[in-house]
């Protein structure tokens, strides 16, 4: 049979002394063995290998494998070939590649001692076939934990059919999977249940405003919900990987007939992009805000003080004294969570703060404070905390950031 | 069997070709005239390409068996549709050399890719003749393919070298000679054969008739037959001047258009170490992935330096030996015994997390106008390092100063040069560490240094 008989990723094993030259047509007569086994390595984000075994009839003497494709994306500079059963007596040295002009294609050369099968193993990088992670998580009515559902999802545009193909993804274990040519396969690869989460909400005083009653709509503050990936979470194997998460709360279902029991249900509470987490690291997912916690800060103390004047009485250096106020109102009936983030350009030292325990610097121009409202801690309840600091050798052109 | 039909063969196929003929004395005709030659047609008995990495240039050198008569012979060589550079092609004899002597050589008017020596011959019969000419268009590259165990503290390297020839011309059973250097042209050869013997600098002439693809149809697969026992054959290294030199042992079809890759050389157990580098001014946030090797002898390589090529890097994964992708990238020409890093991206398994915990603006100096004349700053600054990987790892963290500085920390730490220091942080599997430095920078007229 003369026919070039090409599959989309093909191989052929050619008898030299049925090849007439690989200038002419390159007439391939053939033996088409199928694929015995592939494996796809999805552990790096930016390459997808995909390695394929086929066995191979070799005669005694020169034999030449031909590997063609169409359709398919391949890095040809990463094509190898690895024997597998005689490794030691067809050893990389004997085997050259030629690369004929103008295809996407290439012949491997090498002697066999004997007449043999061979298991070879061909790897390559193939374009079109990637992966990424979703997370879907339920989260129970109080907030504390949730069942976390992390999905694979395949996405098959590199021209090839899959038929069990055995996919790794760098931890855990491996998996097999037909995926067909375009199309999108979604697999769950981690369910934890009861999984604890913290809540909270983040007021920063960089972004937010300061006094909401000027503002002409309700002041939302971010919502996040924090997970650990720790062992204390059920989770700490191996790092999170970055992805969209989607959040969804249990819900009673009404029923419209009123003998009926209610039922569970979810409602989507919102959704954002889990960035890659270490172990022991959190991940903090922004799913909305709240409306129902209000802060108000003011500064009540702005005071310069050791001004240093030049010959043109000028200021040129002067230090600070600062006094800030916030008031915080929570009108949930639960109690809440709340950061807040404060900035500090320059130097400066902390004088006196009214919330010490819940105080931590971040770095040298923020600090926060980690509070527990109260339930319905608002009007004559609402928490209060009062700071006082120095800002040193002040210059006007001090840094805020790093 | 040959064609003498060759250059109906080379114009149909559209390929370059190289014609020499013999023409006797006595039937010879001018040139100018309708140049009919009575010729006999030897074809290479051997090729020989020196193929350079540095420069478009490759070295041809071929014998072939002339039959001169007593007295003058005339020889054409004539190429189309190639890349020799006319003023490179030399002819000697290597038989009889005492009786053949190049009187002159002729680029005929009007006629291109051209060339006729005029020979004296005080001898009749068979002479072997060494024809040598330079070409553009074959090049050569090394590329490595580094596969790392498991826990990635040993690899096994292995190099090729892939050959390409976009030269016009054809060459089968050739041997192959690569060097690793950087020569010097002073005028390109591709220009030079673009030239053609207008070029002021022409030169002399050889002959012979070669149907490339006859060559091919013909020669390649028995050549190919006649080499099956090449299993494991070897890349001879030599030594010249600057130069290295590596001479593939066996023979190689080589034909216009293709390349090729013969393997070089696969030394299992290199010891490796997975070195991770973080320096802001040059990679942002990322934590960028090296496998860092010596060319040594300890090293199990360091027999002789490596070109540079391309890399892709594997790991082994299990007792299957399948692979996961570590990354690509270009090796520079790698000497004896130096240490190499290969860079292999980004590698997010391994953090490096800084942060400024304290700035501070102090010892304040005035002029005598009371404005700010020196001024100190004094920073803390923590490293939160975790390694997620299951293998060790070394962390080399660079920071760049400028100005007066001191550094202050437990940490160990090795001064690069007068402006930047690096910490080396070794780190078992899943290991987190903090690093901490207090840096003093001094200005104006607080400085010291």
């Amino acid at each position: 049979m003369k026919n070039c008989v090409m599959k989309k990723v093909c191989c052929v094993l050619a008898l030299l002394v049925f090849l007439p030259s690989m200038t002419q047509a390159r007439i391939k007569l053939v033996a088409l063995p199928e694929r015995a086994r592939v494996v796809v390595a999805l552990n790096n984000q930016n390459a997808t290998l995909l390695e394929e075994e086929r066995v191979l009839t070799l005669q005694k003497g020169m034999n030449q494998v031909d590997f063609s494709w169409r359709g398919v994306n391949i890095d040809p500079s990463t094509i190898q070939l690895r024997l597998m059963t005689h490794p030691d007596q067809i050893g990389f040295k004997s085997i050259t590649t030629s690369y004929p002009p103008n295809e996407n294609a290439l012949v491997w050369e090498f002697p066999s001692p004997t007449a043999t099968e061979e298991r070879v193993r061909i790897s390559y990088i193939l374009s079109g076939l990637s992966r990424e992670v979703v997370y879907k998580a339920v989260a129970e009515p109080d907030e504390k934990s949730l069942t976390l559902r992390n999905y694979l999802r395949l996405r098959n545009n590199s021209g090839e059919d899959l038929t069990d193909a055995e996919l790794n993804l760098g931890y855990g274990q491996g998996f097999k999977k037909n995926i067909a040519n375009e199309e999108v396969l979604e697999m769950l690869s981690e369910r934890v249940e009861a999984m604890p989460i913290k809540k909270t909400l983040t007021w920063d005083a960089a972004t937010q405003p300061w006094k909401p009653e000027y503002e002409k709509k309700t002041v939302g503050l971010p919502l996040y919900y924090v997970l650990t990936n720790s062992a204390a979470s059920k989770l700490g194997t191996h790092t999170l990987q970055p992805g969209k998460a989607r959040i969804f709360i249990k819900t009673k279902e009404i029923t419209d007939t009123p003998d009926a029991e209610t039922g569970d249900g979810v409602t989507f509470t919102g959704e954002d992009w889990a960035t890659l987490t270490p172990v022991d690291r959190e991940m903090k997912l922004f799913i909305g805000q709240s409306r129902d916690v209000k802060v108000t800060q003011l500064k009540v103390k702005d005071d310069r003080t050791r001004i240093i004047r030049n010959r043109s009485n000028a200021d040129v250096i002067w230090d600070t004294d600062e006094i800030y106020k916030v008031e915080v109102e929570n009108f949930k009936k639960q109690a809440v969570n709340l950061t807040l983030v404060e900035h500090v350009p320059g130097s400066w030292k902390m004088i006196e703060n009214s919330h010490p325990s819940q105080y931590t610097r971040k770095d040298a121009f923020s600090f926060e404070y980690n509070l527990q409202l109260p339930a319905e801690s608002n009007g004559t309840n609402k928490t209060v905390v009062t700071f006082n600091l120095n800002r040193l050798n002040v210059q006007n052109n001090d840094p805020s950031s790093y | 069997m040959r064609k003498p039909a060759l250059c109906a063969w080379a114009a149909a196929f559209g390929r370059g070709w190289l014609l020499s003929s013999l023409a006797a004395v006595g039937t010879f005709v001018p040139v100018a005239q309708a140049r009919i030659n009575v010729t006999t047609l030897p074809g290479r008995d051997t090729v020989q390409l020196t193929v350079y990495n540095s420069a478009d240039l490759t070295m041809v050198k071929e014998t072939r068996t002339l039959v001169l008569r007593k007295g003058l012979n005339h020889l054409e060589f004539s190429w189309a549709n190639t890349l020799i550079d006319p003023t490179s092609v030399e002819f000697r004899a290597l038989t009889h050399a005492d009786d053949v002597d190049v009187l002159d050589v002729s680029f005929p008017p009007r006629v291109t890719d051209t060339l006729e020596w005029r020979i004296n011959s005080e001898y009749s019969g068979e002479v072997k003749v060494e024809i040598r000419y330079f070409t553009s268009g074959i090049s050569w590259v090394a590329d490595y393919v580094a596969e790392a165990s498991k826990d990635e503290k040993a690899m096994s390297l292995a190099g090729s070298v892939r050959v390409n020839n976009n030269s016009g011309e054809d060459y089968e059973n050739a041997q192959v000679r690569l060097v690793v250097g950087v020569v010097r042209l002073v005028e390109q050869i591709r220009q030079l054969a673009q030239a053609g013997h207008a070029s002021p600098s022409a030169a002399p002439a050889t002959l012979q008739t070669i149907n490339s693809w006859q060559f091919a149809a013909e020669g390649k697969f028995s050549a190919a037959l006649d080499q099956a026992d090449r299993n494991g054959r070897q890349i001879v290294k030599e030594e010249m001047s600057e130069y290295f030199l590596y001479t593939v042992e066996g023979r190689d079809t080589i034909l216009n258009g293709w390349s090729k890759r013969l393997p070089s050389f696969k030394t299992p157990n290199v010891p490796v170490t997975s070195y991770y580098k973080f320096e802001k001014e040059r990679w942002g946030d990322s934590v960028m992935r090296y496998y860092r090797f010596t060319n040594s002898l300890p090293s199990k390589l360091g027999n002789e330096p490596l070109p540079d090529g391309a890399v892709k890097a594997f790991r082994v994964v299990n007792d299957d030996k399948l692979y996961q992708y570590v990354g690509a990238t270009q090796v520079k020409y790698i000497p004896v015994n130096e240490t190499v890093e290969l860079e292999l991206g980004n590698d997010p398994e391994v953090l490096i997390k800084p942060t400024l915990m304290n700035w501070q603006k102090t010892d304040i100096k005035y002029d005598q106008n009371d404005n700010v004349s020196g001024w100190t700053i004094k920073q803390t600054w923590q490293f939160e390092v975790q390694n997620s990987k299951e293998i060790d790892v070394v962390l080399d963290i660079r920071r760049n100063f400028s100005g007066d500085w001191d550094l202050d920390t437990k940490a160990d730490r090795e001064k690069v040069d007068a402006n930047s220091v690096k910490f080396i942080v070794p780190l078992k599997p899943h290991e987190k560490k903090t690093i901490s430095y207090d840096l003093t920078s001094r200005f104006g007229v607080n400085v010291t240094r």
